[in-house]
């Protein structure tokens, strides 16, 4: 009987052992075991979403039950836009972190309708890590930190080297002979337009796609400083300022591509971003004004091939070269509490999204760009919303290993913003959305009436969004 | 003992409204939260200043003000008009023909039937998409394919203010046309066969009988569906948001389609969406009002 006791207590003791082994063993895997909550995550891919991403993301989720074991990730499908979001954040059922463009987070930080992520993002170092114009999008009048930058991207020109082939717009070098300045983009185009019969430049003026687009060429025109679109007098109040004679020069030009040098396509008033990279891609367009993030659209999602596909710098205008800057970030349910916070932070380190590198980010680097070039889609260097030196120049040089393109076609594009030779700015401080519309009926009115007066119909723009402007927030 | 009576004949038939309540109990509350309480909920919100969904203060007829006085509005509501003219042009009597042409078809009467209603039975929005490639500007859109086989040049559509609308309405109609014309010739079944052979006995041809026997009785069914294309119409929404937008310059844009940007379009303004949205209720009440004042005298002359 002795012998058996002991037999069962030699036996427990060894489970003991084990148990104390193992425990010890998960507790030195996660990195913190306390941390107890439950984090919704929107933008997880769909069950129809391809394999490869959908194991991409499980893997993310068993990498955080490692690490925060006691963290439970409920997925969410939810993909955001500004008008499914508000309800969901006033119901308080808004997933924990989801993803909006550049353009609503000052929107909605100053409707309280986001969560403040300042002390988590503190807690793992990278506060300091942002690149500052970056903070001046996600951040409120006191510093408050509401989102991190997903990706940045600065706003270029695409370019069909077919068409401009066609039309014997080639250097010796092979190379397309494309527009530096807003009066040769007009010129080219027109031979284009000439030769081949296909649109110079595909614009799309619909929605709020035209004002968008045209407040970067009024950037060129000169509409920054005290010819601003919109800026603050010394009461404070908001004043919107379409009617400046850079402004009206602008509205001008656009007027001008419609009927004087005749580039658009034909129907620019019902088209959009979509349709604007599938005109280009299709070869109906030579040139369309956008961004290194979509160069996949007309190339692997349309069909042009990577090799007739050029990225260019934003074309300058009389009063200098800007373009915009801006991307998608992430942001955060108005209700997360601190632990949350934390939580949400330690998913984005380990999706690659905090400015840190480890062998699993790296491997999913790799894919990602693999993936790319399989599908025939360019692989640029990244423009980063970091500005961590080692963590920039690590990622470099892995998309360089992957590189498809003939960077000839593109290093005017990243030389400019790398050298300083293009200024980049953000979208207009407030009510962006808004004023784009505006604009955007003012372009619609150009280029759909040969004799429209640009200083009524701007002026009118004006009287229209200074009313808001009073509306929402000077009169508030 | 008349008390007694009515005492028992009230209380059978408070028993009776008892069940007859308890039947309406699920519809009614679905109508409460659904239709009722948020129609109230935008009445009052339209009386407020909104930061979002919150009510911040109330303001009276400011957002009512506000809204009529802009020119989007005045746009927004001469086109809705303008919507509603062109669809009772295109769309009003066009299910009336189909009905008759099918109802006196005699042989494949049911695939007659079948291919006017098939376009119905097609996604909204995929229609939206068919026709806006029939209709695209460029040298690819297949309308300007088939003018090109006639040596015509390629023509814009839907960037040209006078032909929008109208546009809008054809592909309505083409969508609509079908389902109306099944409600007409399901009318113009019940008229009484012995009508018509009564008027062929006097030597009455297919005109003159459809002309004083089928019209006048598929007349009052003709007036309930004009009405509820009004409605129907002064609510028109996808259509010009898929197809063009609003523009060219808001020449399509519709009363629906602004109260749309005045709540999602990036201002999240509900106060004056729900303005919009109130007065496009009024108006739709007036017209409806208006309806059924001459559709009761017609009714008492009868």
């Amino acid at each position: 009987m002795n012998r058996f006791f002991r037999m069962i207590s030699l036996l427990l003791a060894l489970c003991c052992l084990l148990n104390a082994a193992g425990v010890s063993a998960i507790a030195e895997e996660a990195v913190d075991a306390d941390l107890t909550c439950t984090i919704t995550l929107g933008n997880w891919p769909a069950d129809t979403a391809p394999d490869a991403e959908k194991a991409l993301f499980e893997g993310y989720r068993a990498e955080m039950a490692k690490q925060y074991p006691n963290v439970t990730l409920v997925p969410d499908y939810y993909s955001y836009t500004l008008s499914n979001y508000v309800p969901m954040a006033k119901a308080g059922t808004a997933p924990s972190i989801f993803q909006p463009p550049f353009t609503d987070p000052q929107l909605l930080i100053s409707q309280h309708l986001v969560g403040d992520v300042t002390d988590a993002l503190s807690e793992f170092g990278v506060l300091d890590k942002f690149s500052p114009s970056y903070v001046e999008m996600l951040a409120d009048e006191n510093g408050r930190i509401y989102g991190l930058p997903r990706d940045g991207y600065v706003l270029g020109m695409h370019i069909n080297i077919n068409l401009f082939r066609e039309a014997g717009l080639m250097t010796e070098d092979g190379l397309p002979k494309y527009p530096t300045t807003l009066q040769e983009l007009a010129e080219y185009g027109q031979i284009i337009r000439e030769k081949t019969g296909k649109a110079g430049l595909v614009f799309p003026a619909s929605e709020t796609y035209g004002g968008w687009l045209f407040t970067n060429i009024a950037w060129n025109f000169g509409c920054v400083g005290d010819s601003a679109l919109e800026y603050q007098d010394e009461d404070g109040r908001w004043i919107c300022n379409f009617t400046s004679p850079e402004c009206v020069a602008a509205m001008e030009y656009m007027r001008d591509l419609r009927w004087k040098y005749d580039i658009l396509n034909a129907d620019a008033t019902t088209t959009d971003w979509a349709g604007a990279h599938s005109l280009l891609g299709t070869g109906e367009a030579a040139m369309n004004f956008a961004a290194d993030d979509s160069v996949d659209q007309p190339t692997a999602n349309k069909g042009l091939a990577v090799e007739d596909f050029a990225l260019i710098p934003f074309p300058a205008g009389p009063a200098g070269r800007y373009a915009l800057a801006g991307g998608t970030c992430y942001m955060f349910a108005p209700n997360i509490s601190a632990d949350q916070g934390k939580a949400l932070m330690a998913y984005l380190k380990i999706i690659g999204k905090l400015p840190f590198l480890d062998d699993e980010i790296i491997a999913g680097m790799r894919a990602d760009y693999a993936a790319k070039r399989d599908r025939g889609a360019p692989v640029l260097p990244a423009i980063s919303a970091w500005s961590d030196a080692d963590y920039n120049a690590a990622k470099q040089a892995i998309i360089e290993e992957y590189s498809n393109v003939d960077m000839r076609l593109y290093n005017d594009f990243f030389d400019s913003i790398s050298e300083g030779t293009i200024a980049l700015r953000s979208e207009e401080p407030v009510f962006a959305q808004q004023l784009y519309r505006e604009l955007t009926a003012v372009i619609q009115r150009m280029i759909t009436r040969e004799g429209a007066d640009v200083v009524k119909a701007l002026t009118k723009a004006q009287e229209s969004f200074q009313e808001y402007l009073d509306d929402e927030i000077n009169d508030f | 003992m008349q008390t007694a009576r009515r005492k028992r004949f009230s209380g059978a038939r408070a028993k009776e409204n008892f069940h007859s309540w308890l039947i309406m109990l699920p519809g009614l509350a679905l109508m409460t939260f659904f239709v009722w309480e948020p129609l109230i909920e935008s009445i009052r919100m339209s009386l407020y200043k909104t930061r979002n969904v919150e009510l911040v203060r109330f303001i009276g007829l400011d957002n009512f003000i506000s809204v009529i006085n802009k020119d989007d509005f005045t746009q927004a509501l001469t086109n809705t008009f303008s919507y509603t003219f062109w669809s009772l042009l295109i769309g009003f009597v066009l299910p009336i023909l189909l009905a008759l042409l099918i109802g006196e078809t005699v042989r494949g009467k049911s695939f007659f039937r079948t291919a006017v209603y098939l376009p119905n039975m097609l996604p909204g929005l995929a229609v939206i998409i068919l026709w806006s490639a029939f209709f695209s500007g460029e040298k690819s859109g297949v309308l300007n394919i088939l003018l090109g086989h006639l040596n015509i040049p390629p023509q814009s559509y839907l960037t040209r203010y006078e032909l929008v609308i109208p546009i809008i309405i054809v592909i309505a109609t083409w969508k609509g046309a079908g389902a109306t014309a099944l409600i007409y010739m399901a009318g113009m079944a019940g008229v009484n066969p012995e009508l018509y052979e009564a008027a062929a006995i006097d030597g009455a041809g297919v005109t003159r009988r459809i002309w004083h026997i089928l019209l006048p009785a598929i007349r009052k069914l003709a007036g309930t569906l004009l009405i509820l294309q009004i409605i129907s119409v002064f609510q028109i929404m996808y259509e010009p948001m898929v197809l063009t937008k609003g523009g060219p310059d808001n020449a399509s844009l519709s009363l629906m389609q602004l109260m749309w940007q005045y709540a999602f379009g990036g201002s999240m303004n509900y106060g004056k969406a729900s303005a919009v949205a109130v007065i496009v209720t009024l108006i739709l009440l007036i017209m409806t009002a208006i309806y059924s004042y001459f559709n009761r005298r017609e009714s008492d002359w009868d």
